[in-house]
């Protein structure tokens, strides 16, 4: 055999490289600015202003419905919106109703964030907040809402009863609700928007995981979306918006070390390839 | 703040710190303990379900009501039929002949309606002001720029949406307006890919800002103070 075809040269070792060793160089480059934080600059996308200024616009006292559509999983990118959204909208004095369509974690998740939002702005239970809680089959909640919220949820999460609640003695269905703010991981977007905003006409805006951000940019343009914050990015941007520099922005510095090193990474790894094979079949770039 | 914490917090934060680290464990390659952890997480989620489903559902909207007020929620009494109805797939058990046929009745009326459901809120909800949107960015042009964002757009659906008729082998104008939507096809993969990436490296800061601040700065720092 050709020594050198046997011979391995570096672009053939980058190219079959053990997969720990990225996964090793990602994990230093994720505890390093941890530990050691770095500023890096966040630019605001419209999107994010639009959803900002939305809320901002609303008058003071309004009643905005903010869901925890996520789960646990998710948590790094959808807790820190939904405390943004939390600050923005007890600093205006808005009336919040919670919900969510999230069995495993929702309504344990959603209860510790606005209490412990709550306790901040000194906001009362049952007066300034309502937590709604978990209800099965979400298309039947989402539609049922339109009509009666108390049909749907006759109590609260903790088993109160809505007649019981003074916040919700003119909270009755969508009519009584100015803003749907919805934190979600998964598809559920697609459900607020075609049966609450296109058939009730309240309207919807959303922060989403990054994975389902692209797909939700178009509703925004036309306009079936008021405003849209995607992923920890977007988390970050509505922190700066409302003043409230926190885990989303600490997180920030993180994912742009690891981005350069996933960018020098694929680069590596395409390069390697190309060389390789042109080494082996003599075929050009 | 450490200082405060309480032996429960740090039994919660261990527990908390052991699971993640024998998640991550699974990076370097399959082992028992992973598994173990993977199992013991499926087995939670599953009993959690049933729990919230029995508590949520069944006791508040189906025993509650009908016990405070039969008269008026008797009708309840059909959807638990069919509910009842849908276990039958679990026949032939022992003495109980197959009636397994009696879960279609109910699994039917789901279906049904949560199709007819879907219909109206895709065709009305998504599809339709979608539609109506790709043309209606010509009506907001304002100058040069915005026409090529209207057209660009325009093009990438017309050819997307081609690429997707099979109906005719694509070939001739078909194939080059097909080959057109290959791209904006790609370029939507690259954009998603990007963000995936982001999606899953923020999970990664918040496993390890767990394990950082929370486990390592709150528990295991306050046992050296």
């Amino acid at each position: 055999m050709n020594d050198s075809n046997t011979k391995v040269g570096i672009w053939e070792k980058i190219s079959q490289l053990d997969r720990r060793w990225i996964y090793l160089s990602v994990a230093v480059s994720v505890i390093i600015p941890l530990i050691w934080p770095i500023s890096v600059p966040i630019g605001i996308t419209p999107e994010a202003r639009q959803l900002y200024d939305a809320i901002d616009e609303l008058p003071d006292s309004s009643t905005v419905m903010l869901t925890f559509d996520f789960y646990a999983s998710a948590l790094p990118e959808t807790e820190p919106a939904a405390r943004a959204a939390l600050h923005h909208l007890f600093q205006k004095n808005c009336k919040i109703l919670t919900v969510t369509t999230i069995p495993l974690g929702g309504p344990a998740i959603s209860e510790r964030v606005t209490r412990d939002m709550a306790k901040k702005y000194d906001k009362v239970y049952g007066i300034d907040y309502v937590n709604l809680g978990f209800k099965a089959n979400y298309v039947a909640v989402l539609s049922g809402m339109g009509s009666s919220i108390e049909g749907i949820y006759p109590s609260d999460n903790s088993g109160t009863r809505l007649a019981d609640l003074p916040m919700m003695k003119d909270i009755k269905d969508y009519g009584d609700i100015d803003f749907i703010f919805v934190v979600a991981d998964n598809a559920i977007v697609d459900y607020w928007v075609s049966i609450v905003n296109a058939q009730y006409g309240t309207p919807v805006g959303a922060s989403v995981t990054a994975v389902s951000a692209p797909k939700y940019y178009p509703l925004v343009s036309s306009g079936q979306l008021t405003g849209l914050l995607g992923g920890m990015k977007g988390a970050a941007e509505y922190e700066i918006l409302v003043g409230q520099r926190a885990e989303a922005v600490k997180g920030m510095s993180v994912q742009s070390l690891v981005h350069f090193l996933i960018i020098a990474m694929v680069l590596l790894g395409n390069i390697g390839y190309f060389i390789s094979r042109r080494k082996k079949t003599g075929a050009a770039f | 703040m450490t200082e405060s914490l309480t032996t429960g917090a740090h039994l919660t934060l261990w527990l908390e710190a052991f699971v993640t680290l024998a998640l991550f464990s699974f990076l370097y390659k399959d082992n028992p303990v992973y598994k173990f952890v993977e199992h013991v997480f499926a087995g939670l989620s599953a009993g959690y379900y049933a729990g919230l489903i029995c508590q949520s559902v069944i006791y508040t909207q189906l025993m509650d009501p009908l016990y405070t007020d039969f008269g008026a929620n008797f009708m309840l009494l059909i959807p638990f039929v069919f509910g009842m109805m849908m276990l039958t797939r679990l026949t032939p058990i022992g003495p109980i002949p197959d009636l397994s046929w009696m879960s279609r009745w109910g699994l039917a009326i789901t279906v049904g309606s949560t199709a007819g459901i879907f219909l109206i809120a895709q065709l009305h909800g998504l599809v339709m002001p979608q539609t109506l949107d790709t043309f209606a960015q010509f009506s907001k042009v304002t100058d040069f720029r915005s026409f090529a964002m209207a057209s660009l757009i325009l093009v990438g659906v017309i050819s997307t949406l081609v690429y997707f008729y099979f109906s005719k082998e694509h070939k001739g104008v078909l194939g080059g307006v097909a080959k057109v939507g290959i791209w904006f096809i790609m370029v939507a993969f690259g954009a998603q890919f990007g963000y995936t990436v982001m999606g899953r490296v923020s999970l990664l800061i918040g496993r390890m800002s767990f394990l950082i601040d929370d486990w390592i700065g709150g528990s295991i720092g306050s046992l050296f103070n």
